[in-house]
Parts: C-alpha cells; structure tokens; sequence
C-alpha cells in the first residue's frame, strides 16, 4: 500500500515539503531530486525535520542532484541513489506521488 | 476496470496555470470515464473560496467551472481541513461541497488510489 | 478563419467553425451555422442548443460528451439524456456539433 513521494523542489520555498512529510503513511519513502535535495543541508530546518522521521521511512536522494548542488556526504539514513535505482523505486511502490 | 487516480491540486487559483491544470486533469479524466478523485490541499483550498471576481483579473471562472466537476462524473471531491483552518476559511462557506479530511484520513485516502499525483 | 453572413451581417468563425465572438450567437445565426452542416432545425434541436447555453451560462465551459448526457438528462429526464438521442440529433458527435450551433466555445476535454 506505500507510496514513494517525489520532491523536486527547494524546501525553503514553500509548504511543499511539510505537507508531504505530514502526508507520509506507514511504509512510504521520499526520494528528493532537484532543489529539494537542499533538504539535506546540515543544521537547516528541514534536515531537522528528516531527522525526526525515524528509520522506518526510507530517504533518497538523486546523487548527482546532490553532486551539483555541492552537497558533501548525506547525513545518516539518507541513501544516495543514480537514475536506474531512482527507477527501480519507482517500480518497487505501488505509487508515486509526484509534487510537481 | 480503469485505474483510480487522486488528484491533489495545492496551489491557490491565480498564481500560476497549475490550479487550471490540476482542474483540467480532472474534467478530462472525468470525460474519459477514469475513477477520479479530487482532493484540495494547502493554498489550493483557496479554489473553494466564495466571492471571487476573476474578471477583475480577466481570468475564467473557477468557481463556475469547479461546479462542472459532479456533471464531468468527478464526484469525489475532499479538502484538507488543515488547510482550511490555517488560512482562515470556514468549512461551511466554501462554494463546492467537499468532504474536510484530517491528516490521517488523508493518509488513508491516498492508499485507496491506484495513482496519485499533486500539482 | 472563415466567415458567415446572417441578415447582411459578416459573423467571424474560427479554423474548426466556432464563433469567434459569443456574443454573436442568435437564432437566425445557429440557423446559418447548422446549415453548413446540412442540418435542419427542429424543435428536438432546439431544445437541446437552448439547454447548452444555460450549461455554459452555470459552469463557463463546454461540455464532453458525456457531460453533456449527464446534464441533458438531469433537465429532461433520461429519454432525452442518452447517447442514442443526442446522436442522432447531432450527426454522431453531439458534444461538438451541439456546442458549435449554440455559439458556445469548442469543448476541449472531448476527443
């Protein structure tokens, strides 16, 4: 029944990405591409917010997103990821629920 | 059997064309016979609000054309009541009858659909 | 773009034959229009084109087909509002025939 919900765009912006958190259900994973990988920026708010969603929902992030943007090694719990893994996620949840 | 799909439109009417597309997924879906749901999250509760002029803007009416949604076949519609307590609007006065979903109601909500996307 | 002329008046049609300006709309002008498509207008026909301009006066948009089924039945009752009448009426495609007779603009969620 899980969902694996994409975020592509930054989490300073707007209500996009507390929405989503508050929007996660039992089992579902967040895969961030794009800006929204600026979530993983150490000591910001919303890394605090990943932080406090527990081992028990998966966070991704596309590698090269990461790369580009100059983020150094993903905290603890958040898996980096290329396109073909990116693809097998999206074929391993029964839904993807993209924030466009 | 056609695959169910939630559509979640977040954004208010006339800040961009996603309302008009998250709108027109739904007409079309509908027209197309597809098992639609229609949820309002955010700043797109602001779609349901009364009184709107949309001609002061020269833009369509929203309000008129959400209407259109039970005769397209779209009669699943749901808004976040969250959403709406944050930004100050009563549930009572909104111009489409929607079903107010908690936080964990709307979790399970996007369990029943085989699809979802949020625009 | 093309161009009609009800009563000495020149009527501006769009690529696909819709009335450029709404407010063009009359009877005589749904009488020229349906014409050009070999149609006679009947009482049956009428009904239905003055029932379409109260649907775009409610929601500010045309209807699909199946729309159009939905709400002509919601009025008339379900021997008018079924896909068998309204095509038969409108040479098979109801929705945009109809639309484009009553002045109202193309129905763009309709294949």
């Amino acid at each position: 029944m899980a969902t694996l919900h994409v975020l592509s765009h930054s989490p300073f912006g707007d209500g996009r990405f507390a929405s989503c958190l508050r929007l996660l259900g039992e089992g579902d994973a967040l895969l961030l591409c794009g800006d929204a990988v600026y979530a993983l920026q150490p000591a910001s708010t919303p890394y605090a917010s990943l932080e406090r969603l527990g081992a028990s929902t998966p966070v991704y992030a596309l590698a090269e997103d990461h790369a580009a943007r100059g983020g150094g090694a993903p905290g603890a719990g958040v898996t980096l990821v290329d396109y073909a893994a990116f693809v097998e996620l999206c074929c391993r949840y029964e839904r993807v629920n993209s924030w466009l | 059997m056609a695959r169910s799909m939630l559509i979640i439109s977040r954004q208010a009417p006339w800040s961009g064309p996603a309302a008009r597309e998250a709108l027109d997924i739904a007409l079309a879906g509908g027209a197309f016979e597809l098992p639609l749901g229609l949820l309002f999250l955010d700043d797109g509760v602001f779609q349901l609000a009364g009184a709107q002029v949309p001609a002061a803007i020269e833009q369509k009416d929203v309000t008129a054309n959400l209407q259109a949604l039970p005769m397209f076949g779209v009669e699943a519609l749901y808004a976040c009541a969250r959403s709406l307590a944050e930004r100050g609007l009563d549930p009572t006065a909104l111009s489409l009858p929607v079903e107010l979903l908690g936080d964990d109601e709307l979790r399970a909500l996007i369990n029943r659909y085989d699809q979802v996307i949020t625009i | 773009m093309s161009e009609l002329r009800v009563n000495q008046r020149p009527i501006a049609l769009d690529a696909d034959g819709y009335l450029v300006d709404l407010d063009d709309w009359s009877e005589a002008v749904a009488e020229a229009l349906a014409e050009r498509e070999g149609l006679a207008l009947e009482a049956e026909h009428w009904e239905i084109l003055h029932l379409l301009r109260g649907f775009y006066r409610e929601y500010q948009l045309s209807p699909a087909n199946r729309a159009l089924v939905r709400y002509v039945a919601a009025q008339l009752g379900p021997d008018k509002g079924n896909s068998l009448h309204l095509n038969r009426l409108f040479k098979g495609s109801p929705a945009k025939l109809a639309a484009r007779l009553a002045g109202l603009p193309k129905p763009t969620n309709c294949l």
